[in-house]
């Protein structure tokens, strides 16, 4: 694929975008809520093998590809995006067959009931419940309803049919469309982070200016446990994470609390909840941005953390910074990204690696 | 009538409490093909009649309403739209969902609430305001402004989609289900003779109060009227006396002051001798949540019945019904159509 600077003309712009939005809206399709990111594995490794040096799955299921470029550079760099996504987890049945669940990452209760999950190999259909709001008292009505106490319905009388058609462990993922809206937005679950992985599959079509290993992580929404090995694995000097990171740019967010805003550019975070990034790099990339006028902003809320928190103390110490694309309404099943910024956040990680 | 696909083609169409101009245009061209005059009144009601051959044949009416729950924008602030509902949206479940704004073109949004993170810990522990939401519609405030009016309705989106054995779930089957069960019982009554006039209503604005009923009703004048409308099936979470009838167990008559008690004797008696599956709720008020409210006190009075769909999670984006009871419903309305009054 042709190689695109900040500055490139319109029509290779739109080129990149119709290429990204496909990628992402196949991405962002497949199911692999953590542990069980069997079907994002398949995808990622058939994209990567025609163009990739060498590609293999190591024991956590993680994907590391190598891919040479134009010349070696004197530091050793990874690229890494997890595959995982934030889902259900089916703990128990009811007597009547109905499912009991927990989160798979981080879920946010209240923006879950209602919503539809596919669960398990024989992507069963299940909606987490809830009885109607005609019948709630006023203190139900005033309280979130907690994990705990909810169901998933899958249209089944007993624990029997249940247990037929659903094994205690098998993971659900939201069940939304993907939709493209407004000035140029896209709509589904999972961008955090088929997004990152999105960015890399097109990188490594790429003609790279250096030699770049390539992770596509497993379990970081459990608890960054993929990045782990990959990281030991890998032994880079230089680690870059790329990432969706929540945006809350809304009307009455008051001024940090909107973390980072949607169209506002890649965001390249000084520190999270994780990781206190290398300056150094921090530096370059921004330094980077400005030169060639690629719209880039900081994180201004420090929570979260990434794969990097992983990287920078594996062995005997990596260099990692990350960079993001703002997304809103993250880990839920309806999250909002805007193209114009990860165009940015591709833009910028190609710059960079001709600097490397 | 293929009852599933006819109720997935009903639910596709947007029609809020107040704004249910095209799903009535629709619902009217179906009930022309089973009776004699079809017009849709002043409110937007659809009603249709069948007239009987035999002279002063009482009035018998079937209703169920055609409008949903949704919303209506009343503003919006850095590009994102604020909204209030039409009916009884339930703020638990909307957040994270998507909208379609009946713009023309319509236009596709996203439901926003403020993440967890930046929350106070006490806000976490409460539910969304409606009024504390956004529609994220990807625009500047600028060009939503262009486009977008206050007074615009919307609704929660379509998917209607087939759920475990024979059942349906999805937005906009409370109560498109109702109309459609009513359509499958014109259906097989097509050929048959009927000592009643028999009127059909699709009646407007059942979730904002009951008010198409109460003008249809006055018009219409009927001796007797059944309501078809959904009611709450047993969920885990609900208690005995919040849903006592279950989802596949058939057609639901209804009992308590808003329904004439020897008319819904007599409903279930038909039921019984025709072997029609079938089961009993009480609604213990005299106030009833659907049309029957208002059609019972029309002018002097109205001999009504309630028959109930059975339905889960109702008012959310995922209703539950199954296919089952609608032909249960269809069946004890034919009947009933069919018997001596």
């Amino acid at each position: 694929m042709q190689k695109i600077r900040g500055n490139s003309s319109h029509e290779a712009m739109t080129d990149w975008r119709e290429i990204m939005i496909e990628t992402m809206k196949e991405l962002c399709a497949l199911r692999g809520v953590s542990g069980n990111e069997d079907e994002v594995r398949d995808y990622i490794v058939s994209c990567t093998k025609p163009h990739a040096n060498e590609v293999i799955v190591d024991v956590m299921g993680n994907v590391i590809a190598f891919k040479k470029g134009a010349k070696s550079p004197k530091e050793r760099l990874v690229l890494c995006a997890h595959m995982d996504e934030v889902g259900v987890i089916i703990t128990g049945y009811s007597d009547d067959g109905y499912l009991i669940f927990a989160g798979a990452g981080s879920v946010d209760d209240r923006v879950i009931l209602g919503k539809t999950v596919i669960i398990g190999k024989e992507k069963v259909l299940g909606i987490i419940g809830c009885k109607a709001t005609h019948l709630l008292s006023a203190k139900e009505r005033e309280t979130p309803t907690k994990k705990e106490d909810m169901y998933i319905d899958i249209g089944v009388n007993s624990k029997e049919e249940a247990k037929k058609l659903v094994a205690l462990g098998d993971t659900g993922a939201f069940d939304e469309d993907i939709r493209e809206f407004g000035d140029g937005f896209i709509k589904a679950k999972a961008i955090d982070d088929r997004f990152g992985c999105a960015v890399l599959l097109e990188l490594i079509k790429t003609d790279l200016p250096i030699d770049c290993l390539f992770a596509f992580t497993v379990q970081e929404e459990v608890g960054l446990r993929g990045a782990y090995t990959a990281a030991y694995h890998t032994a880079p000097d230089i680690a870059l994470i790329v990432e969706g990171t929540t945006a809350a740019d809304f009307p009455s967010s008051p001024g940090v609390k909107k973390v980072c805003k949607v169209g506002g550019g890649a965001v390249i975070p000084f520190m999270d909840g994780g990781t206190i990034y290398n300056k150094e790099i921090c530096k370059k990339l921004t330094s980077i941005a400005d030169e060639n006028n690629i719209p880039w902003q900081t994180k201004t809320y420090i929570a979260g953390a990434t794969d990097g928190a992983v990287f920078q103390r594996t062995r005997s110490g990596i260099k990692t910074a990350g960079i993001a694309a703002p997304i809103r309404n993250l880990h839920s099943p309806s999250c909002v990204g805007k193209y114009s910024d990860m165009e940015a956040v591709y833009n910028l990680i190609l710059l960079f690696l001709e600097e490397c | 009538m293929d009852i599933k696909k006819s109720l997935v083609e009903m639910c596709n169409i947007p029609g809020p409490a107040g704004f249910e101009e095209k799903v009535a245009l629709h619902v009217k061209e179906l009930f022309e093909k089973y009776m004699d005059d079809t017009w849709i009144d002043v409110l937007g009601n659809v009603i249709g009649v069948r007239k009987s051959k035999k002279e002063n044949a009482k009035k018998l009416l079937f209703d169920a309403h055609i409008d949903e729950i949704g919303l209506i924008v009343i503003g919006m602030e850095e590009g994102f739209l604020k909204f209030a509902p039409l009916g009884g949206l339930d703020a638990r479940v909307i957040p994270a969902s998507g909208v379609t704004i009946m713009t023309e073109p319509p236009i596709y949004g996203i439901i926003s609430v403020l993440p967890p993170h930046i929350l106070k810990d006490e806000d976490v522990e409460k539910n969304i305001k409606i009024e504390d939401m956004f529609i994220d519609i990807g625009l500047s405030q600028e060009e939503a402004e262009k486009i977008i009016k206050p007074g615009t309705p919307g609704v929660l989106s379509r998917n209607v989609k087939e759920f475990g054995e024979n059942k349906l779930c999805g937005s906009s089957i409370d109560d498109r289900v109702g109309v459609i069960a009513i359509l499958q019982a014109l259906e097989l009554l097509k050929d048959k003779e009927l000592d009643v006039d028999l009127y059909v209503m699709a009646s407007v604005q059942e979730e904002v109060g009951v008010r198409g009923a109460t003008t249809g009703a006055y018009s219409i004048a009927p001796d007797y009227c059944i309501v078809v409308d959904v009611d709450h099936a047993k969920t885990p979470d609900a208690k005995k006396h919040e849903a006592n009838t279950k989802l596949d167990d058939g057609a639901i008559i209804t009992r308590g002051p808003n329904m004439n008690t020897s008319f819904t004797d007599k409903i279930l008696s038909i039921a019984q001798e025709n072997d029609i599956k079938h089961q009993i709720s009480v609604i213990a008020s005299g106030s009833a949540y659907n049309n029957v409210r208002s059609i019972q006190i029309s002018r002097e009075g109205v001999i009504t019945a309630v028959i109930g769909v059975p339905m889960k999670y109702m008012h959310t984006t995922n209703e539950v019904v199954s296919l089952d009871d609608i032909n249960s419903i269809a069946q004890l309305l034919s009947k009933t159509a069919l018997s001596k009054l």
